[in-house]
């Protein structure tokens, strides 16, 4: 039925010889474990973690902005960084989901559901930045384009920030409708099996009433072609569209043109990490080592060295612009602000550049790439790296502009500034551990499409067939 | 015709008994409860249960909601019978002066719904022409400050008037010593002359708390007139000043300003410029407007100026060490010789013999008739140190019995306040006229408090035959009296202040008529325009010559104490818009601190201002290290703060900090007080001390900066667009030097001309009709923050308290920055105003994502405080940093209510206070939480002056609109009007210097609607540094 055929060297994307009804097993039964106590105990930190982050946004929104330790120089700090580095970790979902599929990328089947899940729970941590950054957040509806009865108000559209409104929202949406489409047969296969009356009707509910007939599937196929084909562009345009806020301003160092595919392959970076670091814990947690294999984790890590290194050559083109263009101001962005060690805000720089551009060099040895450890440190120290480019692109440039009289004094965070980032990780970290809970972390359906074409048992036997002799085969088949 | 009276009922026709008790009971019935009473149920009561229901419903929903709405009922009453005269919401001004110590000045009150708001200078003063200072701007939040004495006290208990006098009349007795700061009234003169005649003995004493007794001094000695003569910098082509802040608080700064203005104003056709050559030790406003500046220790004063003197009169220079210092007296020398007649010297010091050698020379230049006039005296400072050390004697000899003291605060400012303190206790009736409980107030047995002068009758005359008069613009807020009532009643005289001072000038002015007409004017003059010289007497020269060659040498290190401009003696501190103004020099609010110079920093701070790293260091943290001075026994604890400018081996700290909490929350606890390390030399009060030790402390304290970076040209790249600054000689060489490095830094986008056009892709608009524009002359502007606190005045901006300024939050529309260039060790200062540059293409406007700030058709860039959002994004994107953001619930207009403790300091609170509230400008919105705001150009007035030209059906003019920052300014460095018009003047003044007109950062091509004229100092060497 499978007609692709593929090498014997290459990989298999699953291994064990597993049958249909052993993936299922494998995925859903977590699902209708009862949780470890690692999850109980996880869950709980994210939690508290949460709660810091509503405290210190309540904090934020009734006492104002002053909370944090922002000033006139420096309108944006922790805020805006954390929005674009969430915004970031959120690209690698779609991009998996969307271009791999396109791509055919087979490999993308393990990984999908949880980088999607990931994207999701990235992006609205993200979008909470934006919001409470405003120092009116109970006027942000003005933000909303529709008629209304302000007079003539309207938003401005000449606005970066507006067009953030649009782009992040299109981009929730659009990611938020692929994954659940993807998860329809799987809350289907969970339906199926369940052994309460509660659970059947949820995820009854859930799946839409899905009968796994041919049409479903035809439909499901085109509809994920046709969410794939949309997506695909917003994953170029959302951080496009993010660097606008800098790109388009006067501000030395942010008035860049380079700052699109930049930002893009950044993102693309951090995004990867953050897989990475999830999913090595997940496989670990509920042991399907077998389903995201040491060959996913290679993937995405040569993803990894090939976009930090686009990003290195980014940075490195800053820095000659900065000389080149012979430009005062924007050399002293690049070269005093940020290239100087020495300077107030030097080791920003400096660990972004080892963070982001050095220690992925380490990827071009694949020894390295299959190492767990290495991949797993490696991920959290690029997504570092990533947190201090953002810092690095809003704080530098901002505290030392234009005028010398209006340089600011040293800005670091307030500790609500840290609680609200720290508030953000603990409603990621919610949402991914009911996530792991409820829905099931692999995309069974996908897996079982792969599973036959390139899975351990199949190639094995493939493998047997291809070196029998004719007659043997012959003879084993003549039955 | 009789009025006719219609009736509704024959009840009301007859006026029936009847009829009036049902009137007047209409609505009174008794709730029907009672029937309970007598043992029936409630259902049979009159009023039965489902009513009781009804009402214990109605009741209990009404006292829930009273309870639950915390919101304060706040009333506002219309005029039952509206005053003729008063339109609301339509200001009036009255002329009154500002009298604080010797100062006067006449201002307009301005006055909206009954409430002085605003000061504003009075054009028709000789004096000032209409210009203010910082201090006359703030002293209208005085009349409103919380901290004021409400009631007369004895002992601290509150007390009427009549029990007061009663009190005072029965412990009262020779010999009275009224002991005031100077006192420039003349009526007030004659009501002291009246209680000195009832009370034989009695002597009135003067004191002030920066004492110019040396100069009254020398002037006895060398012109044999104990006086102070006018001075006439527009006259002078060479100023040498020997470390007198003329421009900050020596004398009369606001005079000083504007005649010094005249001559650094630039014709550009004819470009000549006065010179000005100053000495100083520690930098100041107005060292740092120098042409030239020379820094010398404060103990070398004596021996620069009798070098100086012996100079002009051709000798050599000898007795300086320094060669720096010896040429540039040998410049000031020869810069004064070569313009003799028109050349003045000044000097700050406060001995006598210093100023005795001044004299001289001014004697020797011929400054007499020419830059000192001796025909018209200055009255503004009259007390002479020996006095007072003498009260003090006889205080604590016993033979004092009654001390009555108003405007002096000895406790505080004296040197030897200790003393003071015990002769005080020997006193046996002390009576204290403060307004507040000041520390000598505080130590007085009877305490009655003195109206503001806003509420106030009274006259000045701060030169003599220059009279400005004081009426009230509200009803005193307090129980208060003014103190020459209290003298008049205490001298037995029937007639108030107010009779008394009708009287006194009715005579003078031509009756009533003329009184009136003085009353509006606020001023009258009798000076003419004579000019005296004075006659000198050179006897007492040599002696002064020999004295200063004997002077005292100085040790390693020597303090000098000085004052600043916005706090002054003390008198500011409890102002919180002078507290939050940034001092012109260090930039610095809410303290006072230990000013070193860059080279002592290197030995004591291990603070190197040209290590890149160390001098990051020092700027972007606003701990500042702490560094311990003593003086003869007396130490005092302050931070360190590196000011170039000032000699290596002095540092300077500023009196008129640690006032006692009483004068209320903006001076408790702010700085330190630095009278005590003052002395005496035996007949005049130092305010050097020419030994001192200071040393290095463990602890660090932060200081409030504004501003921490002071150099345009980093060492990465020489911002010129930023300033541009030249010497006259570079000007008269090459006239367009500016405009040619403009050209070039705009050659990629066409170059000047075709830059507007060519630095775009997008079309360029027409701008027909209105259009709004600022110009700032930079050789005007001395810095001095007039227009900063006239805009906080003027536009509601919010006082943040120190802690906020710490964290940059502070919100002035308008700042001056300061720069440095050059040697870094002795730099040039260039101050420059900057408020919003009303960019035609303004780069806060497009980004902002809800348009909340957005283009006016008259060039106004507007701010939309209640459609913002607050996302900051037009602040990050605004070049110029102008846009000030609400961090937190400044103004308590927030909607949360309780925000504000343990966020904002009691400085805030106290100004949100509703008593301080009432100097808010209700034509100004006040701004909430979470939203920016900026400069407006001043709005409201545009509004009211097209307005104005409107009703009269004529095309606006220069005359109808003046902004706030423009009306305060004593020199006219600012200029505003309609850049469209072909009369107004801001087109005139960039028609007439094209060539130092400059848009700072013009080539971001945000098209400024603010010009600037280029800073020109008058000095030979290659200063340039663009």
């Amino acid at each position: 039925m499978h007609l692709k055929y593929e090498s014997q060297l290459r990989e298999p994307l699953v291994y064990g010889d597993k049958t249909y009804k052993q993936v299922t097993e494998d995925i859903v039964r977590p699902i209708e474990a009862k949780p470890t106590k690692l999850w109980y105990i996880g869950f709980y930190i994210a939690v508290a973690l949460l709660m810091f982050g509503v405290y210190s946004v309540y904090r934020e929104v009734t006492y104002g902005i002053g909370q944090w330790n922002l000033n006139k120089t420096v309108g944006w700090g922790w805020d805006i960084t954390n929005f674009v580095w969430w915004v970031g970790i959120g690209h690698a979902g779609t991009l998996i989901s969307a271009i791999l599929l396109l791509f055919r990328q087979g490999w993308r089947t393990g990984v999908n559901r949880a980088a999607e899940a990931m994207t999701i729970f990235a992006v609205m941590c993200a979008g909470q930045f934006p919001i409470f950054h405003m120092g009116r957040v109970w006027m942000a509806f003005f933000v909303l384009p529709y008629p209304n009865t302000r007079g003539p108000l309207w938003v401005n559209f000449n606005s970066p920030l507006l067009w953030d409104v649009f782009a992040i929202s299109t981009y929730f949406t659009v990611s938020l409708l692929f994954w659940y489409s993807g998860l329809l047969p799987d809350f289907a296969t969970v339906r199926d099996r369940a052994f309460t009356k509660l659970r059947k009707r949820l995820y009854g509910i859930a799946s839409f009433g899905w009968t796994g007939s041919t049409k479903h599937w035809q439909r499901h196929e085109s509809l994920s072609l046709v969410l794939a084909g949309l997506s695909t562009p917003l994953v170029l345009s959302v951080h496009t569209i993010v660097s606008f806020d800098f790109a388009t301003s006067v501000i030395p160092g942010w008035h860049t043109t380079i700052f699109p595919p930049y930002f893009v392959a950044g993102a693309i970076f951090s995004g990867f990490a953050m897989v990475q670091s999830l999913m090595i814990i997940v496989r670990k947690v509920f042991n399907m080592e077998d389903y995201v294999t040491i060959g996913h984790i290679e993937a995405m890590n040569k993803v990894i060295v090939l976009t930090g290194s686009i990003v290195g050559i980014a940075y490195l083109t800053e820095l000659f612009m900065g000389w080149y263009s012979q430009n005062k101001y924007e050399g002293y962005t690049f070269w005093y602000s940020r290239a100087n060690l020495f300077s107030p805000y030097g080791w920003s720089y400096w660990g972004m550049m080892a963070c982001n551009v050095l220690s992925p060099q380490i990827f071009w040895f694949r020894k390295m790439r299959r190492n767990i450890f290495v991949t797993f440190f490696m991920s959290v120290i690029v997504n570092i790296g990533m947190w201090f480019e953002r810092f690095v692109i809003i704080v530098t440039s901002l505290y030392r502009d234009y005028l010398p009289s209006s340089w600011s004094v040293y800005y670091s965070p307030s500790i609500y500034e840290i609680g609200f980032y720290a508030g953000t990780f603990g409603l990621f970290f919610t949402c991914f551990f009911l996530f792991a809970k409820y829905f099931p972390v692999i995309a069974v359906a996908e897996i079982k499409y792969v599973l036959k074409t390139t899975g351990e048992g199949y190639k094995n036997q493939m493998g047997n067939i291809e070196e029998q002799k004719l007659e043997e085969f012959v003879h084993e088949h003549a039955h | 015709m009789e009025q006719k009276k219609h009736w509704q009922s024959f009840g009301e026709l007859n006026q029936s008994e009847a009829y009036n008790k049902d009137v007047k009971d209409e609505f009174r019935e008794d709730l029907p409860f009672d029937a309970a009473d007598d043992g029936k149920s409630f259902l049979d009561a009159k009023a039965p249960r489902r009513d009781f229901l009804k009402y214990l419903g109605f009741s209990t929903a009404a006292a829930a909601a009273a309870a639950s709405c915390e919101m304060p009922v706040k009333k506002a009453i219309p005029f039952a019978n509206k005053p003729e005269d008063v339109v609301p919401g339509i200001a009036k001004y009255y002329a009154t002066t500002y009298v604080q110590d010797g100062d006067a000045v006449s201002v307009l009150a301005k006055v909206r719904d009954g409430r002085p708001i605003k000061i504003e200078g009075n054009d028709l003063s000789p004096i000032t022409k209409g210009g203010t200072s910082a201090r006359v701007q703030a002293s209208v939040l005085d009349l409103y400050d919380t901290a004021r004495l409400r009631f007369p006290t004895i002992d601290g208990k509150e007390v009427t008037f009549e029990a007061a006098d009663k009190a005072i009349a029965a412990s009262i007795g020779g010999p009275a010593v009224i002991l005031t700061s100077t006192i420039t009234s003349p009526s007030t003169k004659a009501v002291i002359a009246q209680f000195l005649a009832k009370y034989p003995g009695s002597k009135h004493v003067t004191y002030d708390a920066v004492s110019y007794s040396a100069i009254l001094l020398a002037n006895e000695a060398t012109n044999g007139v104990r006086a102070i003569p006018s001075y006439h910098f527009d006259k002078a082509k060479a100023i040498v000043s020997l470390g007198a802040d003329f421009l900050g608080t020596w004398l009369s700064p606001i005079e000083f300003a504007r005649q010094y203005a005249v001559g650094k104003k630039l014709d550009e056709k004819n470009p000549t410029m006065s010179q000005h050559i100053h000495f100083e030790s520690v930098a100041s406003l107005t060292g740092s407007n120098a042409d030239e500046k020379y820094l010398h220790r404060p103990s070398e004063t004596a021996a620069i100026a009798a070098a100086l003197l012996s100079a002009v009169n051709g000798g050599s220079v000898s007795g300086i060490a320094d060669a720096k210092l010896k040429a540039g007296v040998e410049k000031a020398a020869k810069a004064l010789s070569t313009n003799k007649g028109a050349a003045l010297v000044v000097a700050g010091s406060n001995d006598v013999n210093v100023q005795i050698i001044v004299n001289a020379i001014n004697n020797a230049i011929g400054a007499g008739g020419s830059t000192i006039n001796w025909a018209t005296t200055n009255n503004t400072r009259a007390g002479i140190d020996a006095d007072f050390t003498a009260l003090v004697n006889e205080m604590n000899a016993g033979t004092v019995s009654t001390l009555l003291i108003h405007g002096a605060n000895p406790v505080y400012s004296y040197h030897e306040a200790e003393k003071f303190k015990a002769g005080l206790k020997k006193v046996k009736t002390v009576v204290s006229f403060a307004t507040k409980v000041d520390e000598t107030a505080a130590l007085c047995k009877f305490v009655l408090p003195d109206h503001n002068y806003l509420e106030s009758w009274g006259d000045a005359e701060p030169k003599a035959g220059h009279f400005s008069f004081i009426q009230p613009t509200i009803y005193p807020l307090f129980k208060t009296r003014q103190w020459q009532d209290s003298l008049l009643k205490w001298s037995g005289v029937a007639d108030d202040y107010l009779a008394f001072l009708k009287n006194f000038w009715s005579a003078k002015l031509g009756g009533v008529a003329g009184w009136d007409k003085a009353l509006q004017d606020g001023i009258f003059s009798t000076a003419t325009d004579a000019v005296s010289a004075g006659s000198f007497n050179g006897g007492a020269v040599a002696a002064a010559v020999t004295a200063a060659s004997a002077g005292k040498k100085g040790g390693k290190v020597e303090l000098v104490l000085y004052q600043k401009v916005g706090i002054g003696a003390g008198q500011g501190a409890s102002n919180p818009w002078l507290q939050e103004l940034p001092d012109p020099v260090t930039r610095a609010t809410w303290d006072n601190y230990v000013i070193v110079s860059p080279a002592m920093a290197r030995t004591l701070l291990n603070i190197d201002l040209n290590n890149g790293g160390q001098a990051d260091a020092y700027e972007v943290n606003p701990p500042k290290k702490v560094v311990k001075v003593t003086v003869d026994g007396k130490s005092i604890e302050l931070p360190a703060l590196i000011i170039p400018g000032t000699h290596p081996d002095t540092i300077g700290i500023a009196v008129g900090y640690g006032r006692s909490a009483n004068m209320g929350k903006s001076a408790d606890n702010v700085g330190k007080n630095a009278f005590p390390l003052a002395c005496s030399n035996g007949s005049t009060v130092n305010y050097y001390c020419a030994d001192v030790s200071i040393t290095l402390t463990d602890s660090t304290y932060p200081v409030a900066l504004t501003q921490t970076h002071s150099r345009y040209d980093t060492a990465q790249g020489n911002r010129t667009e930023v300033m541009k600054e030249l010497t006259l000689a570079q000007y008269k060489h090459h006239p367009t030097e500016i405009r040619e490095e403009r050209d070039t830094e705009l050659k990629p986008w066409g170059g000047l001309e075709k830059f507007e056009s060519q630095g775009t892709i997008y079309p360029v608009y027409d701008r027909p009709g209105l259009k709004w524009g600022m110009s700032v002359d930079l050789n005007t502007c001395n810095g001095c923050g007039a227009c900063v606190v006239a805009c906080n005045a003027e536009n509601n901006v919010s006082v943040v308290g120190k802690p906020e300024v710490l964290r940059g939050h502070e919100m002035h529309w308008l700042r001056i920055d300061r720069y440095y260039s050059g040697d870094m060790d002795n730099p040039n200062v260039v101050f420059q105003p900057l408020m919003c540059q009303h960019c035609d293409n303004a780069p806060c406007e497009n980004v902002c994502p809800v348009a909340a700030t957005n283009h006016s058709s008259e060039g106004l860039n507007q701010m939309t405080y209640n459609r913002c959002i607050g996302t900051r994004y037009c602040a990050n994107n605004c070049p110029y940093k102008v846009r000030r953001f609400n961090w937190a619930d400044y103004t308590g207009s927030d909607s949360f209510s309780d925000n504000q403790t343990g966020v904002v300091n009691d400085v805030v609170l106290d100004m949100n206070d509703d008593l301080t509230r009432m100097v808010l400008n209700p034509d100004v919105t006040v701004r909430a939480r979470g939203v920016i705001e900026k400069c407006s150009f001043c709005v409201q007035r545009l509004q009211e002056g097209k307005l104005k030209a409107k009703k009269d059906s004529r095309p606006l003019v220069d005359s109808d609109i003046k902004v706030a920052c423009q009306q305060a300014c004593p020199t006219n460095a600012i200029t505003f009007g309609n850049a469209n018009s072909k009369e107004s003047a801001i087109t005139m003044v960039r028609q007439e210097n094209p060539n130092r007109q400059f848009y700072v950062l013009e080539q971001l091509h945000v098209l400024p609607n603010v010009t600037y004229m280029a800073k020109v100092r008058n000095t030979e060497e290659g200063a340039h540094q663009t």
